[in-house]
Formats: structure tokens, sequence, C-alpha cells
């Protein structure tokens, strides 16, 4: 029998979510139209907001399911089989977390029950170099690029550097936005802010900048979740082509050369996986996040997702150059998963800084 | 005649400046994607200064130069943002037609591939022949004075916008594999040929499948004889080696690479990943230094009559593997804030894709160099096989 991976958190959620976002996949790669890709986008939002995903972490008296990280990490674990290209980690944890630290239950009740579409803007978002900084004194000036959103997103929560979250609405007059696809056919806007007016009941805290590293180490931790499981899936794709693909008269699997490359990719998933289950039991077992272990989890992530998406590439051939791949699609979204709540030298930045 | 080479070299330096429009050097300064709209430009401006092919002896419209001034002349080009020639016509099938084409072939198609006129593309590869060439199966069966071809190749590059395509068939089935493969030169306008491109994940569009329904073949478009059609093409593949011994577009890429770093994590903030970045670039150029003196030793034992042996193997795996790292090196750069930005979905025109989109392309497509071009697998099988000695 050849491999299957098994998930870190499995169970009737993780199989619901893992048929989802196969079914998603199979209808995005069959569209090429952006407008078509992005409506396809907004149904299955809509569908998991139905599913009640986005209400899994909210506590139950501000109208959630008062579930926990492992209800979350089984959605993850699902959907990241299928590389499901909707804001998970955000919509999941980050949103919930940063509006629960601003004890806004009204808006953790419209985040349940996916009436409010929120883009979270941390504090290290991405700008372009030489653009406007970000700032932030009664009105919000300058911008952010490519952060992820929900399709057609109705507010932004931003999380300031200094420690504010701020709650607007996406019409307010001030913001435009554009709006791209990712590599991993995720949706991603750039904001622009000019002079845009913030009200004091738009800063929902203050102060909660130790809340705002947290939520993106949620993040962080439910991103590796979804790339390990990826992972697990690209693997057991690349020993299914290599099982079928006959070059020289022998199935290119019984070409040790091969054998051996994928048995490297196993190493490096199975290592990962072991870390990244680790850092979700020690996230259960105790109140203080482990940002540690989720630090180093990230790091290898980069790392070892992206040997396994060269490699499956690699492997693949000519094919390995074509979406029409689902392994591939998936190395795109593992490719990514780099660029989320910290690449490896930000990471690495505060694991150094903790040695120092 | 002595070649005063460093003379060589000013003058094309000159030309390289002064005589490539600057918005041909800008798109392959900037790694947009080249097509046929800046190639054949390019290839008339050198086609009108009698440089239109390097690499051909004189009485076929060459220029006669030896193998240093063809290297120094690629090298140049590279270092100034030339794009490098189209190379299916100059590079592939023109040196085949050259060694084995009829008069009336090279009377026919030589002055279109130098002029720029006609544009050539290669249909060797299929679905189920890649690595494993050989083992093709378009077939083509013989009626009267035409071939009659039926089959499928893919990967076409270009074929979208190609007037012909240079391809080898199957013309009978031999116990061996590699007899029985005919090469023929077919009109892309024949009856029964549908293009259709294949999405890379590059976003560029570039490869295609070709498909071969019935389409009729004049017996003289066949390149010298049937069933000798693995011998031109392996001629023609050899040729395709020796591209590895150019590492200056290599260079020009992490130069390129190095300044792309110290702009976009300049200042303290970012001075660690800069460091690590900067590091990673040194290796690669360590690595590139290597073969660039290799390439140079490939070049003198062109000069001097002697086998290439390895070498071409060499490079080609050496330099396929640092280029990706340099692309790699790219996109950690910037990857947080252009990756998510792979395609605009709102906003149009000419402005409309994010500046610098092309790092995030141009690291996708870097994958295609250890697959394309006898893959790293197949150059490994290869120098194992030689240093083993069975
Ligand atoms: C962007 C692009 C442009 C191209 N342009 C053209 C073109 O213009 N014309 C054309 O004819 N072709 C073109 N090709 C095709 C290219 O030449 C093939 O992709 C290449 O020959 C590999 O074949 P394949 O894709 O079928 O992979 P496969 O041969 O199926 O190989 C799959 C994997 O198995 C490995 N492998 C194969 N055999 C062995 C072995 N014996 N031992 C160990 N490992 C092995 C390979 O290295 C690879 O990693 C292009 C391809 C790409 C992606």
């Amino acid at each position: 029998m050849p491999f299957t991976a098994s998930p870190l958190v499995g169970g009737d959620a993780y199989e619901m979510a893992q048929r989802l976002a196969l079914e998603v996949d199979a209808e995005l790669s069959a569209l090429s139209d952006a407008g078509e890709q992005l409506a396809c986008l907004r149904r299955h939002w809509d569908a998991i907001a139905g599913l009640g995903w986005m209400a899994t972490m909210v506590a139950e008296d501000a109208g959630g399911a008062g579930g926990d990280l492992s209800d979350v990490a089984a959605l993850a674990c699902g959907a990241g089989r299928g590389g499901l290209p909707l804001p998970i980690a955000t919509a999941c944890v980050v949103a919930p977390a940063l509006l629960a630290a601003a004890g806004a239950r009204d808006m953790l009740a419209q985040v349940a029950e996916g009436a409010a579409r929120i883009c979270v803007i941390l504090p290290d978002a991405a700008q372009d170099p030489g653009a406007t900084r970000l700032s932030f004194d009664r009105t919000l000036e300058g911008g952010v690029v490519g952060v992820e959103t929900p399709p057609d997103p109705t507010h932004l929560l931003l999380a300031t550097k200094a420690g504010e979250l701020l709650l607007l609405s996406v019409d307010s007059p001030g913001i435009t936005r554009s709006l791209s696809m990712r590599i991993d056919g995720r949706l991603a806007a750039d904001w622009h802010f000019v002079g845009v007016a913030v009200a004091q009941e738009q800063v929902l805290a203050r102060g909660i900048a130790d809340q705002a590293d947290r939520a993106r180490d949620l993040g962080a931790l439910i991103t590796c979740v979804e790339g390990v499981s990826a992972m697990g899936a690209i693997i057991e794709q690349t020993i299914a082509f290599l099982s079928d693909r006959v070059q020289f008269n022998a199935p290119l699997a019984s070409y040790q050369a091969l054998r051996h490359r994928v048995a490297e990719m196993y190493v490096e998933y199975e290592n990962l996986r072991g870390l990244v289950a680790h850092a979700l039991r020690e996230a259960a077992a105790t109140d203080a996040l482990p940002w540690r272990d989720i630090a180093l989890a990230k790091l290898r992530l980069g790392e070892a997702g992206r040997l396994v998406a060269h490699e499956t590439i690699q492997m693949h051939g000519g094919m390995g150059l074509t979406e029409g791949v689902a392994a591939i699609r998936l190395a795109r979204r593992v490719m990514m998963a780099e660029f989320e709540f910290g690449d490896r030298s930000f990471q690495a930045d505060r694991l150094l800084a903790q040695v120092a | 005649m002595e070649v005063d080479y460093e003379a060589f070299r000013r003058e094309v330096t000159e030309f390289a400046q002064t005589r490539c429009p600057p918005e041909i050097r800008a798109v392959v300064a900037t790694y947009r994607k080249l097509s046929r709209k800046i190639w054949q430009p390019w290839q008339q401006i050198l086609h009108a200064h009698g440089w239109g092919a390097p690499s051909w002896p004189k009485q076929f419209g060459g220029t006669g130069w030896d193998p240093q001034q063809r290297h120094i002349f690629d090298e140049v080009m590279a270092e100034n943002d030339c794009p490098p020639q189209y190379h299916h016509g100059l590079r592939h099938i023109g040196p085949v037609i050259i060694e084995f084409g009829t008069p009336e072939q090279q009377a026919r198609f030589l002055p279109g591939i130098l002029s720029g006129e006609d544009w050539w593309c290669q249909g060797y590869s299929e679905p189920g022949a890649g690595s494993d060439l050989a083992s093709l199966r378009t077939a083509a069966r013989r009626e009267g004075d035409e071939y009659i071809v039926d089959g499928q190749k893919t990967w076409t590059s270009h074929a979208h916008e190609s007037d012909w395509m240079y391809t080898l068939v199957r013309t009978s089935k031999e116990a061996k594999k590699q007899q029985g493969i005919t090469m023929l030169l077919i009109p892309l306008n024949s009856p029964g040929i549908t293009i259709r491109p294949i999405r890379t994940i590059d976003g560029w569009h570039h490869v295609n499948e070709v498909f071969l329904d019935n389409v009729r073949v004049p017996v003289a478009n066949r390149i010298g004889e049937e069933g000798k059609g693995w011998t031109y093409g392996k001629f023609l593949l050899e040729r395709e080696r020796l591209g590895g011994a150019n590492v200056a577009p290599a260079l020009k890429n992490l130069e390129r690479t190095r300044e792309l770093v110290a702009q976009e994590l300049a200042g303290e903030t970012h001075r660690a990943k800069r460091a690590a970045l900067e590091l990673r670039l040194l290796l690669a150029e360590a690595e590139l230094r290597g073969a660039l003196a290799l390439g140079k030793e490939a070049v003198a034992a062109v000069m001097e009559g002697r086998p290439l042996g390895l070498l071409p193997s060499v490079l080609k795996l050496s330099t396929s593997v640092t280029h990706q790292h340099v692309a790699e090196v790219a996109m950690d750069a910037v990857g947080e804030r252009l990756a998510p930005r792979f395609r605009r979905i709102d906003g149009s025109g000419p402005n409309a894709e994010a500046p610098g989109i092309e790092w995030v392309q141009n690291y996708m497509y870097m994958r295609v160099r250890t697959i394309y071009g006898g893959s790293s697998e197949v150059q490994k099988n290869v120098i194992a096989k030689q240093l083993f000695g069975s």
C-alpha cells in the first residue's frame, strides 16, 4: 500500500473540510475568468460561514461555538489537503482573537454568523519601499500591500504598531483598495489611506500589542497545520504520479534517484509534522501560547515546505510547471505560506533576540 | 589571420550599447517575458549589420566567427541586456539544415531565419515522450509526395507565434526505438493543426500543445533520410548543450538580485535578513565564478578541436541550480509584498501589474531550468555513466 498521510487532527470536521476543499479546487481550476473565480470564492466563503467555521473559536456567550484550537486545526487540516483558497487562519483564529482581546462582542457575533467579512491588517503588514509609511494619529495615512482578504470584505481590522485596534468600514471616506490573486489563488488587497478619519468608537482597544502578537502566532500555527497537510497530500500525489508515469520502459517510481528524493521529502514532512503536533498540544495545555515552538515550526515550514514544493515540481517534469496538476497547486500554496504571519527571517529575528 | 579579441569585444560592446533599442533592453533588464515582438526587430537589426547568425559559416550568411568570438559576442550581449537571439532557428534547426539539408532547403529556409521573417519552434516532446524522447509516437505515413502526420506534441515553446515547427515523427516501428524516426519541417498554418496554450505557474504564456490531425507535409520538407531523424535531432541537442558555457546572463542576474536586496531591505530593521540573503548570493557567486572558468575551458577546447567530454553536462547542472538559488533569494526579498499580488483582478491598463512582479514570475519560471534541455536527473545519469565507465 502506498503512503497515505494521516491528519494532525482527524474526525468529521476534518473529513468535511477536505471534501469541501477538493470540490472548490475542482471548480476553480475549471475557471479562467477572474470574475468567475471571485464569484466562486464568495459562494464558498458564504458556505463555510453557513457551516459555522468562523464561529468555531468564538465564545458561546458571544454567539459562537466555544470550540478550541484543535477544532480549527481539524478544519485547517482538511482544507489544507485541497489548498482551499480562503483565509482560514485569519477568519477562524486571528480576527476572533483580536476582537475577543478588545471585548468587541457585537462584532464577534457578526463574525460568527458570517455577516462581517474582515480583512485583518497586522502591525508588520507589508508596505512598498518608498511608499508613505502607515501612520495613525486620529487620521490614518499611508498604505499596506498584499494583505490576505476574504472576498468582498466589509471591514478592516487594523492592529497598529502602537497597540491600538481599529475597526473601519471598507467604504470609509479616504480608503481605496486594489485586489489581486496571490500565487496560491487566494485573494489579497492593497489598501491606501488618505486622511481617513477614525472616530473614538472605531478604536476598539488600546495597549493590545501583546495580544496582536499572540493573534499572529495563532495564525502562524494554523498556517503550519495547513502546510503540513498540504505537504502530506503532495507526497501522496508525487508517489502516484511516479508510479503511473513510464519513461525508458519503466515506471519512474522504479528509479532509485527519484525514490530517494521522495524519501527525503517524507523525512522533512515527518519532522515538521512532529513539531507542529507538539506545538498544537502545548497550545492546548497551557494558557500562554508556546510562541517559541510556533516560531520554530514556522521557520521549518519555510525550509521543509519549499523543499517539498520544489521536489514535486521537479519530479513532475514539464507537468510540474503547469497549473493543471493538483500537487502543483498545493506546492504554490506551500510556497506562499512562507510569507504569511512572519517569514523565516522574521521568526529567526525573534528567536535570536531571545538568545541575545 | 590573427583575431584581436580585445578589439572585437570593444566593437561588439559599442554595437550593443548604441544599436539595441532601450525599450528592448528594458524588457530584458526587468525579466519580462521575451516574445517574437521583442526578438524579431532585434534580429532585423543584427541582420542588417551582418551579424544575423554568429554561429553560421560565411557562405550561408553567417559571420564565420570562431568559438572565442561567438563566446565574447554572447557575453557582451548579456552584459548589456540585449536579448539572447531567438534560438530555435539560428541555433537549432539552422545548423541542421546547413549540415544535412538539400541546397533547395538551404535556399528556402536559411534566409528567413537570418532576417527574422520566419519563426520556428521545436516539436519534439510528446505527452508520453519527455526524457525518453525516443519513445515518441506521432506517426507519419508516406502517400505519394507527401507524409500524412498524426499525433500530438506538447510543451512546444512559442508555437503560438511561430510559422514553422521542426519535428521528429515515427515513420516505422523498428526494434530499436531510435530507428524509424524522421525529421520533418511543418508549416504551422497547415490544415489539421490545432495549437492550445498550456497554463504555466509563472503566469506567462510560452508553451503549447500542438495537435496534428492528418496533416499533409511535402516529402521535400524532410531533413536528410527517412529513419535517420534521431541522428539529426541529437546533433541539434548537442549544440543546445553548449549554451551552458555562457554564464554571463547568470552573473547579470546575480548582480541585479544584489541590487534588489540592497534596495528592498535597506535600513536597520532589515539588517539581519539582508546579511542572510547577501551570504546566499555570495555562495551563488562562487559557484558561478567556477562555472565561468569552466565555460572558458569549454570554449578553449572547442577552439583547439578537443572533445568537450562532460563539460556541457557539468555546466548545465551547476548553472541551472545556481540560477534557481538566485531566484529564490529574490523571492525571499520581495515575496511578502509581491507574491500576494500575482494577478491583478480589478484595475486594468498597462500599469495594472504590481511593479516588480516579474521577480515572482521569474522564481516560478526558473524551476524549469532543471527540467528542460536534459533534466538534472538525466544529466547526472550521463555523468555517472562516464565516471563509472559503465
Ligand atoms: C517551459 C518548458 C518549455 C519547453 N519547451 C519545449 C520545446 O520547445 N520543445 C520540446 O520539444 N520540448 C519542450 N519542453 C519539454 C522538455 O524538454 C521536457 O519537459 C523534458 O524533456 C522532460 O520531459 P517530461 O516533462 O516528460 O518529464 P519526464 O521525462 O516524465 O520526467 C519526470 C521526472 O523524472 C525524471 N526522470 C526521467 N527519467 C529518469 C531516469 N531514468 N532516472 C531518474 N530520473 C528520471 C526527470 O528528471 C523528471 O524529474 C519544454 C518544457 C517546459 C517545461
